[in-house]
């Protein structure tokens, strides 16, 4: 019923992707190991970007901070998928909402909600002093601390919808199973709960690595030039330095990351999950 | 059942009133302030005016830069759907060798930073084939929103099944008779659906827009961001503010169309 001719309903989508997409990308990527024009050994690059001490600094913060935002993610926002995948009704509706709606919400809006919350003149600094738990205003901004918040602030909600959804498709009867088998509650989500969430959790998980690790705006407006991360000195050598060969290597790390990252916690997801229950 | 008991979970409910205070509580703090009537944002606000309100719409660069994210966004979610509808179509209907691959390099623009696509874009298109800034950065909105496009078309051709254009073929409808009286009627919600998670998503972008920006080519949020580094009064807090109620009806539209679960089917990548 369905001839050949379907096929041809995929060809405008493929053009695009092939001569905006993929053709801009693989030029880039290659022009990173294959340098005809400068004469350099292949992939030379890599080994001038590591050569730098404040390039290194940048690398292993940008990784330092992508894993705490993810374990902090984790952390807070399981409790909260887990409540969420046992609420019914109207007030599940309304929860669920208010996790998509700062999902949805303008990064940059987002971002500077936060430089209003920890400026020197801001909420927190307002109300420390005036609980007289410090004299002057307390540097907030400008600080890994501040891009750690933003960061969570910016990815929790992937995190939580992804476990959300983990955890409602899980047979239920296996946790009943668990405790009348004598297991109490703690036990009964270390040893049953937890590993059936693996495969989701990895899922989650390397939304927030990824996207804390290739964000922007976060890193530039709540950390500036003090906080530099792999993303901030992508933008700085493209566009102020015109640095294009060291812009180009740096993309394709943070590519070469995310798609390490991606592909590995969804191997070890699948691998440490026991079966569907 | 012992999952879905009506039990207390005092920890769960303790850490989930923190974590919704942590995402709602800076949305709070800037809508109070936007009603500051200072030059210099302070906490707590010094007084009410709408005066920033006001002042928004006499700036040129968030005028200009309003038009060019509204037209973006149309025009972005424009062609994803016109090229995204039938990709979605085919990979619905078609059963041929190599699908899953090709269904994964049409979603693949979730996964690549879009940060090395726009700079990838910027340097292909406006240094090397001196493309102007305009079609470029539409270009690019067009492919990160893609993936979204086909992912909520396919679900719905998936719900509707193939037993309605079937049936229209056997009476005597061709193709693109049946595709376009049956087939688009009835995934009209998921289409809207689709339209409007797609402008959202070109609305919010950054990371494209960043990098394709030029005189009188430049977006909201990308304004928003170069003016916060250069002012602190309470005109980019209003402009949220404005941003936060556009996202609420949005969030409201997509409930009423294909509902939240989406989300956490498996739908949000992104």
């Amino acid at each position: 019923m369905y001839r050949r001719r379907t096929l041809w309903l995929l060809v405008p989508a493929l053009l695009l992707l092939g001569f905006f997409f993929l053709w801009p990308l693989a030029g880039m990527f290659l022009s990173t190991v294959y340098q005809a024009k400068t004469g350099l050994a292949p992939a030379a690059g890599y080994g001038r970007f590591f050569a730098d001490p404040f390039n290194r600094l940048v690398f292993w913060r940008t990784l330092k901070l992508g894993l705490l935002v993810t374990g902090l993610a984790v952390v807070v926002g399981y409790p909260v998928a887990f409540l969420l995948s046992r609420l019914e009704g109207k007030l599940k509706s309304v929860l669920m909402a208010l996790v998509v709606f700062p999902l949805l919400t303008n990064a940059v809006v987002r971002t500077f909600s936060w430089m209003v919350v920890l400026g020197k003149h801001g909420f927190v600094n307002e109300a420390l002093q005036w609980l007289h738990l410090t004299d002057g205003p307390v540097k907030l901004l400008y600080t890994p601390t501040a891009v750690v918040l933003g960061l969570v602030h910016l990815f929790l909600p992937l995190l939580v919808l992804s476990l959300t959804s983990a955890l409602e498709n899980l047979n239920p009867s296996v946790l009943e199973a668990a405790q009348s088998l004598g297991a109490g509650p703690w036990r009964s989500f270390v040893r049953v709960l937890f590993p059936l969430t693996l495969p989701g959790l990895a899922v989650g998980a390397a939304l927030v690595f990824t996207g804390s690790t290739t964000a922007y705006i976060t890193p530039q407006m709540l950390g500036g030039s003090r906080v530099m991360m792999l993303s901030t000195l992508l933008y700085q050598k493209a566009m102020v330095s015109f640095d294009w060969s060291t812009a180009t290597v740096i993309a394709a790390i943070s590519t070469a990351l995310t798609f390490l990252v991606i592909g590995g916690l969804n191997y070890l997801g699948r691998r440490l999950g026991a079966p569907e229950a | 059942m012992a999952f879905t008991d009506r039990r207390r979970h005092p920890w769960a409910v303790a850490v989930s009133v923190l974590v919704y205070f942590f995402l709602l509580f800076p949305m709070v703090v800037i809508v109070l302030s936007s009603f500051d009537p200072q030059e210099y944002m302070t906490f707590p606000p010094t007084g009410f005016s709408l005066r920033w309100y006001g002042h928004i719409w006499q700036v040129e660069l968030f005028v200009q830069g309003l038009k060019t994210s509204l037209s973006i966004g149309a025009y972005a979610t424009l062609l994803a759907l016109l090229v995204g509808v039938p990709a979605a179509y085919a990979l619905a209907r078609a059963d041929f060798p190599g699908k899953a691959a090709i269904s994964a390099f049409l979603l693949s623009p979730l996964v690549v930073p879009e940060l090395v696509l726009g700079m990838g874009l910027l340097q292909m298109l406006v240094l090397v084939g001196a493309f102007p800034v305009y079609p470029a950065l539409l270009l690019g909105h067009a492919i990160v929103v893609l993936p979204y496009a086909i992912r909520l078309t396919l679900a719905s051709l998936t719900n509707l099944g193939p037993g309605i254009e079937e049936a229209a073929r056997s009476l005597g409808a061709n193709g693109f008779t049946a595709f376009v009286r049956v087939i688009l009627p009835n995934i009209r919600t998921g289409l809207l659906a689709a339209a409007l998670l797609s402008f959202i998503t070109s609305f919010n972008n950054i990371p494209i827009s960043l990098f394709l920006t030029g005189p009188d080519v430049t977006t909201l949020p990308i304004q928003m961001m170069i003016y916060s580094e250069y002012y602190f009064d309470p005109s980019i807090a209003a402009l949220s503010v404005l941003m936060l109620i556009f996202t609420l009806i949005m969030v409201f539209a997509l409930e009423r169309s294909i509902g939240l679960t989406y989300f956490t089917g498996g739908g949000s990548q992104k």
